[in-house]
């Protein structure tokens, strides 16, 4: 199984520089103001040094502690207004290109090729345009300070440093192995460890959404004890691995705590040889020891935010590699007419065996034609070709441009009722909603349309989401309708309603109907017989029934069962 | 693990080290986990303080040594001003040499606390989550006895979110008492330096907490608004790809586009406000706590000027202000909202434990009841007029049920649950089943509902829930027809059985249903996402496999009441209550 590309750097750097059109002026003046902030910040120390210099001279009075004071009191408050305008900016602009990224995601995945998506799985989508979305979005208030004003921080300090006597900042230099390591060890470990806690956490919800959602099967079947020692074993299970990640957490904590120690331990030896040759002085050493202390914090940010980092730019690059996926249209050719035509269709799933082979088939313009046969024998496969899901391996398909088909699959959105039609038909009014309804024999839901449906809504049964799979493809004007095992799901008891209403839809449009229960096949005007990807009989359901094949051994069996 | 043999911990270690034990890293065993009394009486709050002292055996050694841990950090500042002020000031090597080892000695002490008290910290919040979670699962999720009411959505967020805000209030008794000692150490130094400079810390520190705390709390609100909302934008996305087959079918790829951005672009707009709030509050602290700093330094550097204070003494209250900072800001900008945080989630678990709780189900006298192993089934379901109906099952019985969905739905809801409201009687050998004890009830009779559900694991798994033998697996694989596709049981069925096809799942339920050895089993319309052929072929071995007991069928596929013993039609709108 091949899953959806991911970007490569240099396509995710452009990616992101295409998206950040319109902010990147903002972007330049936020970068400046980040810088001005943290070099106001250095006032701080600087000011403490020179007040320590002065009343170790004898030279300090009230006004100057006055003039410090204040200094340092218009420092703190301009470089904190600083600071936070620029994090707000760049937090603003963060959002803005993530929610362009995530429209132009979902926006894409919808025109992707189907065949590509179902080879890779919806999961992979859902996964990209959920898990992936929220991690970058969640790493944004760890990132942002991080990549604006930490580290001009740690540059300005390091300045800083450098400035009041250079072999401080060598000093802190020396020191850097420490933290390299402890970085390496940091990506080398963390990222496996918080994975590992991530996929226990989403097997301990799934659980938990099992015996929420299964309640009536564990009741039935007395599985309440059983389930509860299921749901507390994934429990601890994500106790464990978040023990282990806290674990590591505690570990780079202590590897930061040995930099920090041999910094300190560092600037108080090079501070003592340069005041021991008058280089500097007692205030001078006081400013370099303020202004290490002022440097941990963001170095221990910055190496705490290293994996988060990380993991969002894994996610960006899984985002942006659906965003660059080229789309194409569904396979074959399309015509002005309302006819079918596939000649020589041969289709296999992956390296699989020909599920279809040799299909050549002539559907004119309304026509409703029936596919039948036993599981496996290639129905399915051939409605997805039909539809254009299905990219053939050989032959061509010709089919009109506006094509319509219910799979097997029924999902029903979340949000209102009207929402999950008008999904079909935008412009539709409440008339015409009510009157697809009507004709698709959902009378249980015609007062309902503001009702909540779908996930966290009101449930609604197998039969009444069928029909509204129905009412939503009555509302659409195409000319191809496909609807495979669409009656399937319902009891017999609504299968005749639900034959009725899979008439109204089909009225007038050319249809390829694959059909489990016999009374829908009988109903059209041809029927196809599959076996082992071919077509072995065909014809009207007199003529099958007369000819005493296949189909008329199944139709016997089938009225020999109704009541 | 790639080293998982060099390196047995699998972190990372180097090879002095890997060998080491690792505290707390993962024990294999939960400690036992008694619920949480919720009953009457029992506040959020008081909800709330009993969940955080409830590992107390844990929390008070880590409050402890992070006592050691953050008093420590404070004190580097300190100990870097003596250093400068005895070794640096005097040129003294000696002094200088002194003062290398007491910060090391320093750090060494601090870490080694530091590295205990957050894995001590980290096993008490897994302990109190993994207790509440237990609380829950027993009390809502998977109550005994349980009922026909399905608890809502809600037990799926509260028992992941909320019980990990909840159980994140055990770190307030360890932290923040911390951070409040180092704060008081440091007054208490200053007091030593100058009383005047410790007593503006012990007035001002609350203050400037209190102050910043009524910021951050009104930005970790709206921070959980956008989240929210950001949850929602992703849960549409997510509903939007999962139903990508019927968009594409219905060509609606546009209009699901639009519906997304309309909803992604309110989630921005959001996110947008959540900045500003968030920069008000980097400006208030940054002012509250800059503007309190430079104060007591001015003070400090005007006592130095006056020669109440020696440059010594100036130089580490430089210092003790200087580590003043960052316990202000922790315990404003995390504490605070973690309680916030937590007073909520107290109240959603609290509520919801509440809500599902029911009167024990069971008799009220203890006399036990007599129901033979095989008992004899009856229903009676009763109508508006007339007598109703009466569904027996002897022993033994194969009876099929024909009924419209609204009563088959009332009937199947009386079995799984007796206790049920909704008029429906069942009676197990003449006793009404709501007088028998849930497990007395459920030992008998076993109800596979029309809505399936399989649970993540291996087809076996799924088969094998009611403890079944392997033949009789085997047995019920193949009368529910799964032969063709069930040919390894030790294949994953996918979340929720999503790699099967709906037919198969329903196939799979039905041979669960018939691996049960239940002496009474409930089918309710098994085969209605399977084929005509393929039902014909389970309805002729369903009887076989559920030879010498008792089966009662509710269905309307012919094929299936057909084998059935007899079939007992109910007049239709019986549903009606």
């Amino acid at each position: 199984m091949s899953g959806l590309p991911v970007a490569n750097g240099r396509e995710t750097v452009g990616e992101v520089w295409r998206l950040s059109r319109g902010y990147r002026l903002r972007l330049a003046a936020t970068g400046v103001l980040g810088i001005l902030s943290t070099g106001v910040d250095l006032v701080v120390p600087w000011a403490i040094g020179f007040l320590v210099d002065r009343v170790q001279a004898g030279t300090a009075d009230l006004a100057t502690v006055l003039t410090v004071t204040v200094v340092m009191a218009l420092a703190a408050v301009l470089g904190s207004a600083g600071t936070a305008l620029t994090i707000v900016l760049a937090t603003r602009v963060y959002h803005a290109v993530l929610a362009a990224l995530r429209e132009r995601l979902v926006g894409h995945a919808m025109t992707l090729p189907q065949h590509l998506v179902e080879r890779a799985g919806t999961g992979d989508l859902i996964s990209r345009s959920s898990d992936d979305v929220t991690a970058v979005a969640d790493a944004a208030p760890a990132v942002i300070p991080v990549l604006t004003v930490t580290a001009f921080t740690i540059v300005v300090s390091l300045g800083g440093l450098a400035a009041l006597e250079w072999p401080y900042a060598a000093a802190f230099a020396v020191v850097l192995p420490v933290y390299v390591l402890a970085v390496r060890w940091y990506l080398r470990t963390g990222p496996g460890v918080y994975r590992a806690e991530r996929t226990a956490m989403s097997a301990r919800a799934q659980q938990i959404l099992e015996s929420q959602r299964g309640h009536a099967t564990v009741l039935g079947f007395g599985l309440a004890e059983r389930r509860h020692r299921a749901v507390m074993t994934d429990s601890w299970r994500v106790a464990r691995q978040s023990l282990r990640a806290r674990t590591v957490l505690s570990m780079l904590n202590g590897r930061l705590n040995l930099g920090e120690c041999l910094s300190l331990a560092a600037v108080l030896v090079v501070g003592f040889v340069l005041v021991d040759h008058g280089a500097s002085t007692v205030g001078g050493a006081t400013t370099a020891m303020l202004l290490v202390l002022r440097l941990l914090g963001p170095v221990n940010q910055l190496l705490l935010v290293v994996d988060t980092l990380q993991s969002a730019l894994a996610s960006l690059s899984r985002m942006i590699g659906v965003v660059i996926t080229i789309p194409f249209d569904a396979p074959g050719a399309q015509t002005a007419s309302t006819a079918v035509r596939l000649d020589g269709i041969s289709f296999r799933y992956g390296e699989g065996p020909r599920v279809l082979d040799d299909v050549t088939l002539d559907i004119p313009s309304g026509q409703h034609v029936a596919v039948v046969g036993v599981s496996g024998a290639g129905k399915t496969t051939l409605a997805g070709v039909v539809a254009g899901t299905h990219l053939p391996e050989a032959g061509t398909v010709t089919r009109p441009g506006r094509t319509a088909m219910i799979t097997q699959e029924v999902h029903v959105f979340a949000g209102s009722l009207r929402d999950n039609l008008t999904l079909a038909a935008p412009a539709a009014t409440d008339h015409d909603l009510l009157a697809a309804l009507e004709a698709a024999g959902a009378a249980s839901i015609l007062d309902r349309l503001d009702t909540q449906v779908g996930a966290g809504g009101q449930p609604l049964t197998d039969a009444q989401a069928q029909q509204l799979a129905l009412a939503r493809l009555l509302l659409t004007d195409a000319d191809l309708v496909i609807l495979d095992e669409a009656t399937a799901e319902a009891g017999s008891a609504y299968a005749g309603q639900l034959d009725r209403a899979a008439d109204a839809v089909l009225a007038g449009r050319t249809a390829v109907v694959v059909a489990h229960r016999l009374s829908q096949a009988a109903a059209c005007d041809r029927i196809l017989v599959m076996e082992h990807g071919r077509i072995i009989e065909a014809g009207t359901h007199e003529e099958l029934v007369d000819a005493g094949g296949v189909y008329a051994g199944l139709w016997t069996a089938w009225e020999a069962a109704q009541p | 693990m790639r080293n998982a043999a060099r390196d047995p911990a699998g972190l990372g270690r180097g090879p002095l080290t890997r060998r080491l034990p690792v505290l707390l890293l993962d024990p294999a065993e939960p400690p036992a986990a008694r619920p949480f009394p919720s009953g009457p009486g029992i506040t959020s709050g008081r909800f709330l303080l009993r969940v955080i002292f409830s590992v107390r055996r844990v929390s008070v050694p880590a409050m402890l040594l992070s006592i050691v841990w953050q008093v420590g950090e404070s004190a580097v500042p300190v100990v870097m001003g003596l250093a400068i002020d005895r070794a640096l000031a005097t040129g003294d090597a000696g002094q200088l040499v002194l003062w290398i080892g007491v910060l090391v000695a320093l750090y060494t002490a601090l870490t080694s606390a530091a590295r205990i008290s957050l894995r001590l910290t980290a096993y008490a919040v897994q302990v109190v989550q993994h207790r509440l979670r237990a609380t829950l699962s027993t009390g809502v999720l998977h109550p005994v006895g349980g009922a026909a009411r399905a608890p809502d959505g809600r037990v799926v967020s509260v028992m992941t979110n909320d019980v990990a805000r909840l159980s994140n209030a055990v770190i307030l008794t360890i932290i923040p008492v911390s951070r409040i000692t180092a704060i008081v150490f440091i007054a208490a130094s200053l007091l030593a330096t100058h009383w005047l400079l410790g007593l503006v810390v012990l007035l001002g520190a609350p203050a400037a907490v209190w102050t910043m705390g009524l910021l951050s709390e009104r930005l970790s609100r709206d921070t959980r608004e956008y989240q929210e909302l950001l949850a929602a934008t992703v849960g549409q996305a997510t509903d939007l790809v999962a139903g990508y087959r019927v968009i594409k079918g219905m060509r609606a790829e546009a209009e699901a586009g639009d519906r997304y951005r309309r909803a992604s672009q309110e989630t921005l707009a959001s996110a947008r406000r959540n900045a500003g709030l968030l920069g008000r509050f980097l400006v208030g602290s940054g002012v509250v706590s800059g503007t309190f700093v430079a104060g007591v330094l001015g003070l400090a550097g005007w006592f130095a000027v006056d020669g109440r204070l020696s440059i010594g003494g100036l130089i580490t209250a430089v210092g003790l202000t200087q580590a003043l900072l960052p316990q202000i800001q922790a315990i404003a900008s995390t504490s605070i909202p973690n309680l916030a945080g937590a007073r909520a989630a107290s109240a959603r678990v609290l509520d919801l434990l509440r809500d599902s709780a029911t009167p024990t189900a069971g008799p009220d006298d203890a006399t036990p009841r007599e129901v033979a192993a095989l008992p004899e089934l009856d229903v009676v379901v009763p109508t508006v007029s007339g007598p109703g109906a009466r569904i027996r099952v002897g022993p033994g019985e194969f009876v099929g049920v024909r009924a419209d969905d609204p009563t088959a739905a009332r009937v199947v809801e009386a079995l799984l649950d007796p206790h049920a409201g909704g008029g429906v009687e069942t009676r197990l050998d003449g006793i009404a089943a709501r007088e028998l004890s849930p497990a007395d009830y459920r030992s008998r009779v076993t109800v596979a509902p029309h809505r399936t559900t399989l649970f993540s694991g291996t087809l076996r798994d799924n088969l094998a829930v009611t403890a079944a033998a392997t033949e009789r697996i085997d047995a019920a694989v193949r009368a529910a027809a799964c032969d063709d596709f069930a040919t390894d049981l030790d294949a994953p069925v996918g979340e929720g059985g999503n790699r099967l096809s709906g037919g198969q799942r329903q196939r799979v339920a039905l041979a669960r249903a018939l691996a049960s050895d239940a002496p009474v089993l409930v089918l309710h319309d098994p085969t209605t996402a399977v084929d005509s052929v393929t039902e014909h072929t389970i309805a002729g071995r369903l009887r076989g496999v559920r030879a010498g007991r008792s089966t009662l069928l509710i269905a309307s596929a012919p094929a299936l009441l057909a084998a059935c013993d007899r079939v007992v039609e109910l007049p239709d709108s019986m549903g009606a209550r």
